[in-house]
């Protein structure tokens, strides 16, 4: 069969085992619709997430005037701005996850399979970085590089590699010594080859567990910065943000909480249930 | 073994010394300093506190001192809460927090873990997927929310449980903390377990187990338990040392004065004495959590081999 | 469909109905609460202040709210507020002032420290010198300004010992000042003025208040410290005035804004220092009139850089702007009525008629029309439209407020002006080397006189981060400092803030109003612009149920 053929084949494969499940188309489309619906709601409403209007502050979410999800303290529409806020938080969610996941396996990775002194040096310098204060760190980097939203991806990808890294270093060290390195050492594989060919797919399972993990935890940190005053900026929100305030809303006006941590954790869901199909697909071991 | 350990042990100090260098650049590099505020009037007022403080002197000088005191075990005197030192509040705040802390880890590993295991024995079946949503559920939602939630319902309704506050020996008013600190944990301990020993199962050995006859849930608790574990113990190092030292979530809705909030405010405040002292225990923290969990390794996984 | 997918939306649709409902009630509404009229058995109050307060309880160095509570309690100056918020006889039994007002003599009572020590004139002396040493390094060293060497004292140029504060004898204390100063009463009333016990700082350094070792004068004693949280303190049998104290124990919780609330509803306090703005029709619907808020010595104002661009020199543009703003719909809607529209800079005050700008009572629309006028006289159209940054400390209430701030720029001038917050230290930094051109620019007075807000604008005055300078400005403060009749000073001080608001120094936007959820059952307070009820005139009546 000639490369391409194979190629596609696989692919093939790797899709029919990925869509095995109906859960997973369900996931899929949902997702695709929130994507959806982030990009085009903002584009064809009357309202816009910043005008405020004060004849209708507080409203709950009804049919009347499209204002599905009712409006906030500013009476501004409330499905705009969590629109906008989902964007905010994907964006967030999957650029740092990304970001800290490529950073902390190669990282781990290479450490556990290295061992002895490189170990240990490149462990205890993912030590200092998880003792080190991060309000300060943000706190500067917004000083010296001005408060781009890139930067809070930055700031937020830098503080979650940490914990990545140390459970593929935990993994590499399990699988270090196991047979079908072995054999490709006796073949003569160099330690970066066989940290990408042999490793790295051997933790792609809990790798893939642990990013899926870490989209929720991510999108909350960015909710702590911008309570901070160090994330995105008024009157922009994200998704956590929108929650926070929601939070102090809690008894007078539920809606304000319950919708945007309903999306959140359907998003959330979503995102672990392909994470987990992910994983299964991938797997060289059947379950 | 034990040259190992003491080896990992002195490697620390200067893992230590390192941190508390950076963090005190990053401390001196933050605009803003501690005593900036509406009141100083006048320069002069601002030079005096500075005096008092050391903090007009030039920055090396200033690290040097810090580090003879630190030699003395001597964290300094707090500029945000000038009556007190930051050994006081320390020592008056931690164990607050190593209590909540504590039970919620224990909570969290037990609940966690058997949830994890049993979901694992039976993967894609109701008792796999119920609680494993579940779980995803109890962490995207976030702890701000659960807490006054559950001070909602227990404290506010049902009069079970006091609302917050501290009263040392109680264990009233350990439980609600403690389950709000524990709950994102005990999801992300199960889906861990979970996944761990799905893994697990999957392996050769544990084939021929089930091959033996042995039941599914024998077969994880007898053979499969201790591999389960490595991804969960990798993960309970940071973890530990985050809980132990306190949430200021848990802090600020429960009323709870442990030092948690005093990463957050301390920061805020340019309190630098405090922050570094809070760096400096939650870094000896990391790095003995650090040295527990590589020893689990080597009990968990004998092929693992630590010193090469 | 599917069945998983019709099962989640069907779970969603539920939620989206549900949550579209009525609020669920907390479940302490008011026909819970039945209060007697005789005084309750157990005497003891718990109230909670704002959260990261309670910083010192060192008199001299101590300038958050929550601590000036517990000092309240436990120490007492020259002069005590009294129940209406006014300064009345506290240690000191009557006085006199010479004619020329610049020298006051207090004479004292008899009365005595927590530990049975008499309290002796010598006493404030040491207090005062302390407050004012550069070594003591108190934010309030130069709070005594009006004292005769005071300020000479803090930066350094004269001893302590030269403050003009003298004890002729044990029962008289001798205050001589710059000039006359009308506020001195309520001045005599404030924490750093309050004596203080030398044995037990000189003893004990640093650790003198803690509980084991603090003496204090006051209705109360120092029982129990938590760093940055709880308080408690117990009646002090030894004041002078014990007899009419009717609390036995007061608790003070500092907790965050939220917090407050909910464990007001769960019936574990009974007065709040806050609640949120938003939630204020709702509290009032559940709670009625103890829901309590008054007007407060606080302006809340727009501060405006007049050293950088664009507002540099340029007056119609800063007029444009504060004209443009609608103070009333920003006090109903963003702040549900609780504070008051500000015009100029100084809040209402007993005897002062702040005077406020002529446009401030046009109609909206003309008002509008004048903005924009002005707007256009400063350069700037709808092609060329002002885009400058706001910068605000980080603040639930601030945000709010400066995002509808924002937006009635843009809708009613079509100004383009981005909001930023920064966080609470950093903000201050910047705006104190004048690298701001707009900036949230607060302030709480220390004494209900309108100098303690005109004072802002004097040239060289350290916290003048606008950089705004009139020698008019200045020459009408300082004969004001001369003036000893109160009445013509007053006039002055008028005149000067006519000045401010015709050159639109800054843009003022509300006054503060203090908040608190006060039980039905709790006496013995007022509402004073001040906002301080000290504890020793509270009871509490019989009650039933939350």
């Amino acid at each position: 069969m000639s490369a391409a053929a194979t190629m596609a084949g696989s692919w093939r494969q790797f899709w029919q085992r990925f869509n095995a499940r109906r859960s997973t188309t369900v996931a899929l489309w949902t997702l695709a619709l929130i994507v959806a619906a982030t990009l085009l709601v903002p584009v064809f409403s009357p309202y816009d997430y910043s005008t405020p209007a004060w004849t209708r502050i507080f409203t709950a979410p009804t049919w009347r005037g499209g204002q599905l999800f009712g409006t906030d303290a500013l009476g501004r529409d409330l499905l705009v701005r969590v629109m906008w806020g989902c964007r905010i938080s994907l964006l967030v969610g999957l650029v740092a996850s990304l970001v800290s996941v490529v950073i902390g396996v190669l990282w781990g990775a290479t450490a556990g399979y290295l061992g002895g002194r490189s170990d240990a040096l490149l462990m205890r310098a993912v030590d200092v970085l998880y003792s080190v204060p991060f309000i300060p760190l943000v706190i500067v980097l917004n000083v010296l590089f001005g408060r781009h939203l890139l930067l809070v991806f930055a700031g937020i990808g830098a503080v979650s590699w940490l914990d990545i890294a140390r459970i593929v270093r935990g993994q590499t060290l399990a699988i270090r010594n196991r047979e079908y390195i072995d054999a490709a050492r006796a073949l003569g594989v160099r330690a970066p080859a066989m940290i990408r060919r042999h490793v790295i797919p051997n933790l792609l399972g809990i790798v893939i567990v642990y990013a899926t993990l870490t989209v929720p935890a991510v999108i909350l940190f960015e909710a702590l910065l911008s309570f901070l005053g160090l994330g995105v900026q008024a009157p922009l929100a994200s998704l956590g943000s929108l929650v926070a305030e929601g939070a102090s809303e809690m008894q007078a006006n539920p809606y304000l909480l319950i919708i945007p941590a309903l999306l959140l954790s359907l998003i959330v869901l979503c995102l672990n249930h392909l994470g987990d199909r992910l994983r299964d697909a991938l797997d060289p071991h059947e379950h | 073994m034990p040259r190992y350990v003491l080896r990992r042990l002195l490697s620390a100090i200067p893992t230590l010394l390192l941190i508390a260098t950076l963090a005190f650049a990053l401390l001196h590099l933050t605009p803003g300093g501690p005593f900036d505020s509406e009141r100083s009037l006048v320069p002069q007022i601002q030079h005096a506190i500075e005096a008092r403080y050391h903090l007009d002197e030039p920055v090396w000088r200033q690290y040097l001192r810090y580090l003879s005191d630190l030699a003395r075990g001597d964290l300094g005197p707090s500029f945000q809460y000038r009556d007190t030192s930051v050994n006081q509040i320390i020592a008056l705040g931690l164990p607050i927090d190593l209590a909540v802390g504590g039970c919620a880890i224990g909570f969290a590993l037990l609940v966690g873990g058997a949830i994890g295991l049993l979901a694992a024995s039976r993967p894609g079946t109701c008792r796999d997927r119920v609680p494993m949503t579940l779980s995803m559920l109890g962490m995207s939602v976030p702890t701000f929310v659960v807490a006054p939630l559950l001070i909602l319902v227990f404290a506010m309704r049902l009069h079970w449980l006091p609302a917050g506050d501290w009263v040392g020996g109680s264990w009233r008013h350990l439980l609600l903390p403690a389950l709000a600190l524990a709950l994102p944990y005990t999801a992300f301990i199960a889906r861990l377990v979970r996944a761990s020993a799905l893994e697990v199962m999957g392996s050769a050995y544990i084939r021929t187990a089930r091959a033996k006859g042995l039941g599914p849930m024998a077969v994880l608790l007898r053979h499969a338990l201790r591999p389960t574990l490595m991804p969960l113990v990798s993960y309970l190092g940071p973890a530990l040392a985050g809980v132990l030292t306190g949430s200021i979530v848990i802090e600020q809705v429960f009323g709870l004065p442990g030092i948690g909030r005093f990463f957050i405010t301390g920061a805020l405040n340019r309190d630098y004495t405090l922050v570094m002292g809070l760096t400096l225990l939650y870094g000896a923290l990391i790095i003995l959590c650090n040295l527990l969990v590589d020893l689990c390794y080597a009990w968990l996984d004998p092929r693992v081999r630590l010193a090469q | 469909m599917t069945r998983p997918a019709a099962a989640v939306a069907w779970a969603l649709w539920a939620l989206w109905s549900l949550s579209a409902c009525a609020p669920p009630d907390s479940g302490s509404a008011r026909a819970n609460l039945q209060v007697g009229s005789a005084l309750a058995a157990r005497q003891e109050l718990v109230r909670a202040v704002d959260a990261g307060g309670m910083r010192s309880l060192d008199p001299s160095i101590s300038t958050d709210i929550p601590a000036e509570r517990v000092l309240d309690d436990i120490f007492e100056g020259l002069t005590r507020l009294d129940q209406s918020g006014q300064p009345a006889p506290g240690l000191a039994t009557h006085w006199e002032t010479s004619s020329d007002g610049r020298t006051w003599t207090f004479h004292l009572r008899s009365a005595n420290w927590s530990n049975g020590e008499p309290i002796r004139a010598a006493d404030f002396v040491y207090a005062w010198r302390r407050t004012v040493d550069p070594r003591t390094a108190s934010d309030y060293g130069q709070a005594l300004a009006a004292v005769r060497n005071a300020i000479d004292i803090n930066e350094g140029r004269a001893a302590p010992a030269t403050l003009g504060i003298e004890a002729p004898d044990e029962h008289t204390v001798v205050v001589r000042l710059n000039a006359p100063t009308p506020y001195l009463l309520s001045l005599m009333s404030k924490a750093y003025t309050y004596p203080q016990y030398a044995p037990v700082i000189r003893a004990y350094g640093d650790d003198w208040t803690s509980p084991a070792h603090i003496v204090g004068n006051g209705a109360f004693l120092l029982r129990e410290r938590v760093i940055g949280g709880r308080v408690a303190l117990t009646k002090n049998p030894r004041y002078w005035d014990a007899a009419q104290v009717r609390l036995q124990k007061v608790v003070y919780l500092p907790l965050d804004r939220a917090v407050q609330t909910d464990r007001f509803f769960a019936g574990e306090l009974a007065f709040t220092d806050s609640f949120s703005a938003e939630q204020t029709a709702w509290l009032r619907s559940r709670l009625g009139d103890q829901v309590v808020s008054a007007p407060y010595l606080g302006n809340f104002v727009l501060g405006v850089n007049a050293l950088l661009p664009p507002f540099a020199g340029n007056r119609p543009l800063r007029l444009a702007l504060s004209m443009a703003l609608d103070r009333e719909t920003l006090v109903r809607y963003v702040r549900q009525g609780l504070y008051q529209p500000a015009w100029t800079p100084t809040p209402p005050l007993p005897g002062y008629q702040a005077p406020v700008p002529a446009w401030a009572a046009l109609p909206e629309a003309q008002r509008h029309a004048l903005a924009r006028h002005y707007y256009q006289q400063a350069g700037y159209s709808a092609q060329h439209p002002l885009r400058v940054e706001l910068y605000y400390p980080t603040d639930t209430d601030n945000r709010r407020t400066y995002e509808a701030v924002a937006a009635m720029w843009r809708s009613n001038l079509g100004a383009e002006v981005s909001t930023y917050n920064e966080e609470f230290r950093v903000q201050i930094n910047q705006r104190h080397l004048r690298k701001l051109p707009l900036f949230h620019y607060a302030w709480i007075g220390d004494y209900p006189d309108p100098y303690t807000f005109l004072q802002l604008f004097r040239t060289g005055f350290g916290y003048n981060d606008g950089g705004y300078s009139n020698p008019r400005y200045d020459v009408l403060l300082a004969r004001a400092d001369e003036e000893s009749d109160a009445a013509r000073r007053l006039a002055l001080l008028a005149e000067a803030e006519t000045l401010l608001n015709d050159d639109a120094a800054c843009i003022p936007i509300y006054y503060y109003a203090s908040r608190h959820l006060i039980k039905s059952y709790v006496r013995g307070w007022t509402s004073n612009i001040q906002d301080r009820n000290l504890s020793q005139y509270l009871y509490l009546l019989e009650h039933q149920g939350n």
